[in-house]
């Protein structure tokens, strides 16, 4: 039967992605539907429990940004908080925090219920309804109908799930739920691209058959770090440690032995596994003349007992897995709860995608999250919040939006994906973005939150706090440049304590800023006039601190800019321009580049090859059509004070 | 990084063919051009007049008299604003110029990019579009087979060595950031201080190679210098005199500095000549000697001239330089020319064992100037002793100095102890100045390379 609603987007999974997706569609005012698997999974964290870390936390930022769920939800749900990178630059810094599974979950089913206009509905797909090369709604398992123009598939490592114990193979999704196969088959009737990929989990273990005592703690920061830039330590429940434990030589010789029966060293997993995140089995191998791996033993939560071992990620038979865990010092006694497992699964080529996650081949189809290629959390949730906002915006009839990768690591984690695609399960870095030093964990509400209240996905709370925290920062920045100290002054006298060399001259407060000596907070001593606003006064300093290699990025995001904007049309014949070689113009055919930026990315396409494109464009408008020049945004600089 | 530059920016490069010409153009073209132009001349040019203007250097010396014309946008060859520098066509003068106009912020353009600009501001028609398709890949293919050429051999080996020292040093610190839950800590594991000093040192003498190198293509700048009266002059007219390939010549620009434009088999010389160095108190005196100290800082190569019949002939070179120690500059090699032998009684030599070669001449009766040019011949490397140096194009010179550039700032920040990522950002701008030579290197890659390098993950 058709179902009797009418909605404008559907979503189809509930997990990191697919709650931000529909979350971020139905605040932007669209009839928005859920359908999952399991309405008491939405939410559920499938890997280890904890959000954030080196360039994922990054995106956390960006997606609260812009009013999504994923750090709201770490702050109701976090157990341990810690800043790493504290001391290597605030542009590398990163909050990560371990979270409860269950109070993750009730967390975002919370924020889910309270969002108006979007409904759940439990029910596994099976198939798309298109017509005319547009997708037009999705059929369930029972064969009811749901209509919308546009459709987000969000389905992790469900689409051909097969989960590997040893050699023993079962089809599944994650431990416990059943794999999406009639859809994945159905999917792979699409002119789409697909590919393996392979993941993995370590065992879990019952904390009270661990000798907890005998094992290195790790407690959190403090003063303790929030996730949301709305956050508070005072939502944050009871707080718990971290252990750490480590492997041995008895540990590694009793893995080498179990290798003739491991999936991964016997070719039965074809699936491309993450280089970073490499099963244990894999480390022994690779890195034979180690001798010790440390594993984090991290809490699940605060009314469970289970502990992830992370670190030990194998897919080894379950005696082998035994033995193993029980050589490890500490574990002598444990008992696995879970058995660690690898899972292969489906993925879609990225480059056939849009920057706003459109299939290109399907009309109102997106994809987001690890269907994409991606591994985590925080890169999934990223994700679906750009898939939610361009169906939305589609909804509207409103050009898409994808931020630059000069404006968010959002930005970059896409470009990355539809121009060079995945070979392994793509996680972020900061390595990956050449302009990391503006992308900053602490700046993404100056970067995103104006465009995020533009799109309607801000709401007047939030605003209001950012509106007032950027015009604190502005006017502290105009009241440092207008004010002095005077060599001899006794204002003077106290910096002299901390400086090199004393002051010779007047200096701007600004001026002194600058200096590696000085902090804010000795600055805004001198009258105390300064801002007791952290938030604000932290940005005031990194923007003064930071200025010389700030301007010389944005030099450099000048320079490109004009590229970035230019698009190169879609019905381009490459064929048609003269002078590239066979391996450029196939590439190019192959990729169907959005702007000449993006061609630019490609591997292989060299600077020449963009010439001779910018002269074809030219050729192809001729001398009456509109001057190419005309489609060349005017690169507004990127406000400096508020990067 | 990506290669692409917007057209926001200014471009510069030298007009007329390479080699030795009557008269070498230097264009510019972009939104900068009539600044950089009036700031190398100090004269603001009105538009399609041609201008006799002294073109100078940063410090203020003239380098060359030339004529300068402007066409500002959109009326000109590229439909910006273009401005030309019409100089004396020696090719080290040219490039010196080119470097000023660099140094003011214009861009080394790329092959076709002039044409490619007119192309775009609709200032050639679609006709000729064609033509310019086949300009931008044929003379990328041109740039492309004489860059494999001159990265053959040792420029190669010791950019691909210094590249590999580079990215080992950016592999621990690319992970001691994205990796910082590892039991290593890998910056303090890495020496990062020693490492990168030794890169520093490694890039210092590969470019000392390459500017040498590049004398091969583009010639030597000479400077002749001395007391009063030990014969520079006389030294300047016989090397040029007995050149028939004299390309032009240029009176002094000022009193005190005069130059010449000659050619020893192929090699291009600009020889400078400078007033005598001494104590003086004529104000007019003391400019020249300040100018010349400034001629002999840019020079490739000093000739320091004594006059032989003057001094004790068993003063040895150490002694006899020792009295000019204040004026050279340190890094250039010198040449130490016992003129008017035939007044001394002593004959010609050359001697090449000391610390300071010694060649023993009569400027005035040419005796001994033979050894001279064979010894200026193999000082800029064209002879066979000297096979160390390498055939570096200007940018090549360009992309490592501004590679060295980032790696000194990258080691005030590491003795400064700025924050890691600091470094790192210095560390790649100074690989991805090399990447102009070698290829760029994508983050992927270095991404690639720690995950080789070290076991990571959990």
């Amino acid at each position: 039967m058709d179902h009797p609603t009418h909605f404008d987007v559907i979503v189809i999974g509930g997990g990191h992605a697919g709650t931000e997706a529909a979350l971020a569609a139905a605040r932007m005012g669209c009839a928005t539907l859920l359908l999952t698997h399991s309405v008491d999974t939405l939410g559920q964290m499938s890997c280890n429990p904890a959000i954030g870390g080196i360039g994922k936390s990054h995106l956390v930022r960006e997606i609260d940004a812009l009013g999504g769920a994923m750090a709201k939800a770490t702050d109701q749900a976090g157990i341990q908080f810690r800043v790493l990178n504290s001391r290597k630059g605030p542009a590398v810094r990163a909050t990560r925090a371990q979270a409860d599974r269950v109070l993750y979950r009730n967390a975002i089913r919370s924020i889910i219920e309270a969002q108006s206009g979007l409904q759940v509905f439990q029910q596994a797909v099976d198939d798309l309804i298109i017509e005319n090369g547009a997708v037009q709604g999705v059929v369930t398992q029972t064969g009811l109908r749901f209509r919308a123009p546009r459709v987000i598939l969000t389905t992790g490592t469900f689409l051909g799930g097969q989960m590997h114990i040893g050699l023993t193979k079962s089809a599944g999704g994650r431990a416990g739920d059943p794999p999406s196969n009639t859809l994945a088959a159905r999917l792979r009737e699409l002119p789409l691209r697909v590919e393996r990929l392979k993941t993995g989990t370590p065992p879990r273990l019952d904390a009270r058959s661990i000798d907890l005592a005998s094992l290195e703690t790790q407690w959190g920061d403090e003063p303790r770090p929030v996730m949301s830039f709305l956050g508070d330590p005072d939502q944050h429940p009871d707080q718990r440690c971290c252990w750490v434990a480590y492997t041995n030589q008895h540990t590694h010789d009793i893995i080498r032995e179990g290798l003739d029966r491991s999936p991964l060293y016997t070719g039965v997993i074809e699936g491309e596994g993450p280089r970073y995140c490499p099963s244990i089995e894999d480390k022994i191998q690779r890195f034979a003349d180690k001798t010790s791996h440390q594993v984090f033993v991290e809490p699940e939560g605060l009314t469970t007992n289970e502990l992830y071992p992370n670190g030990i990620s194998t897919s080894l038979p379950f005696d082998v897995q035994m033995a193993l865990v029980r050589s490890i010092q500490g574990f002598e006694n444990a008992h696995i709860t879970r058995p660690g497992y690898a899972i292969e699964y489906d993925f879609f080529d990225p480059r056939d995608l849009r920057s706003s996650l459109e299939t290109r081949a399907i009309g109102g189809l997106y994809f987001a999250g690890q269907i994409n290629g991606t591994t985590g959390y925080e890169e999934a949730a990223a994700q679906g919040l750009l898939a939610g906002i361009n169906a939305a915006l589609a909804i509207r009839e409103e050009a898409p939006w994808c931020p630059r990768r000069d404006e968010a690591y959002l930005g970059v984690l896409v470009d990355d994906l539809i121009t060079l695609g995945t070979k392994e399960p793509y996680r972020m870095f900061t390595s990956r973005a050449e302009h990391r030093l503006l992308l900053r964990e602490d700046n993404a509400d100056l970067r995103l939150t104006e465009q995020g209240r533009k799109l309607g996905l801000v709401d007047d709370e939030r605003w209001a706090q950012f509106s007032e925290k950027r015009e604190l920062i502005e006017q502290e920045q105009k009241r440092l440049l207008r004010s002095f100290v005077h060599p001899g002054s006794p204002a003077a006298n106290s910096l002299n304590a901390k400086l090199s060399k004393p002051l010779s001259r007047e200096y701007s407060y600004a001026e002194l800023l600058k200096r590696p000596e000085l902090e804010y907070a000795d600055i805004s001593a001198l009258d105390s006039l300064g801002i007791s606003n952290p938030q604000a006064a932290l940005q005031v300093s990194i923007q003064a601190k930071y200025a010389g290699y700030i301007d010389r990025q944005q030099d450099e995001i000048d320079r490109v800019r004009r590229y970035e904007g230019l698009t190169l049309p879609s019905d381009m014949d490459y064929l048609q321009v003269s002078g590239l070689s066979n391996e450029v113009r196939d590439k190019l055919i192959a990729q169907q580049p959005e702007t000449l930026g993006r061609a630019s990315r490609i591997p292989g396409v060299t600077p020449a090859a963009i010439s001779l494109l910018l002269v074809h464009m030219k050729r192809r408008q001729g001398k009456s059509a509109k001057t190419l020049d005309s489609q060349v945004p005017e690169a507004p600089k990127v406000q400096q004070q508020i990067h | 990084m990506s290669l692409l530059v917007g057209d926001s920016d200014t471009i510069t490069a030298i007009a007329t063919g390479p080699g030795a010409g009557g008269v070498g153009i230097i264009r510019l073209s972009g939104p900068k051009a009539f600044s950089v132009a009036q700031a190398v001349t100090g004269v603001t040019a009105k538009a399609r007049q041609a201008h006799y203007v002294q073109i100078h250097d940063r410090h203020g010396d003239v380098l060359d008299q030339g004529l300068l014309l402007q066409f500002p946008g959109p009326h000109s060859f590229t439909g910006e604003d273009v401005a030309e520098l019409h100089c004396h066509g020696g090719p080290v003068l040219l490039r010196t110029v080119l470097r000023e106009c660099i140094h003011l912020g214009a861009r080394q353009a790329a092959p076709g990019e002039f044409s490619q600009r007119a192309f775009l501001n609709n200032k050639i028609d679609l006709v000729q579009a064609e033509a310019i398709a086949d300009l931008i890949s044929s003379s990328t293919e041109a740039a492309a087979r004489s860059a494999s050429r001159s990265l053959s051999g040792a420029f190669s080996t010791q950019v691909d060595a210094l590249l590999e020292q580079l990215i080992r040093l950016r592999v621990f610190i690319e992970a001691a950031i994205d990796f910082p839950e590892e039991e290593i800590d890998f910056i303090a594991e890495s020496d990062v201080l020693e490492r990168l000093e030794s890169i520093e040192a490694s890039i210092d003498s590969l470019l000392a190679g390459a500017r040498r190198g590049r004398t091969l293509r583009d010639g030597l700048k000479l400077v002749i210098a001395g007391a009063p009266n030990a014969g520079k002059s006389s030294l300047l007219n016989q090397l040029a005199e007995q050149d028939s390939a004299i390309v032009t010549d240029i009176p002094g620009t000022t009193r005190d500095v005069l130059r010449e434009y000659v050619q020893i088999d192929g090699l291009p010389l600009h020889i400078v000549d400078t007033a005598g160095l001494r104590d003086s108190a004529d104000a007019i005196e003391q400019e020249g000697i300040r100018r010349a100290r400034t001629e002999m800082q840019s020079a490739d190569h000093i000739l320091l001239v004594i006059d032989s019949s003057q001094i004790n002939n068993t003063k040895d070179s150490t002694t006899l330089i020792a009295a000019y120690k204040g004026d050279l500059p340190p890094a250039v090699p010198i040449t130490l020319i016992r003129n008017k032998c035939d007044l001394s009684e002593t004959p010609a030599f050359i001697d090449r064992d000391k610390d300071v070669t010694e060649i023993s001449l009569s400027a005035r009766s040419g005796d001994g100037i033979a050894l001279l040019r064979q010894h200026l011949l193999s000082a800029a490397g064209m002879s066979d002793s000297d096979s160390s140096d390498f055939s570096a194009r200007e940018r090549h010179v360009l992309a490592l100095e501004d590679c060295a550039h980032h790696l000194r700032q990258g080691l005030f920040q590491l003795k400064q102890h700025g924050a890691a990522e600091l470094i790192a950002e210095d560390l790649r701008y100074a690989q991805d100045s090399l990447g102009s030579i070698t290829g760029s290197f994508s983050s992927d890659e270095l991404l690639g390379e720690i995950f080789s390098s070290f076991c990571i993950g959990k």
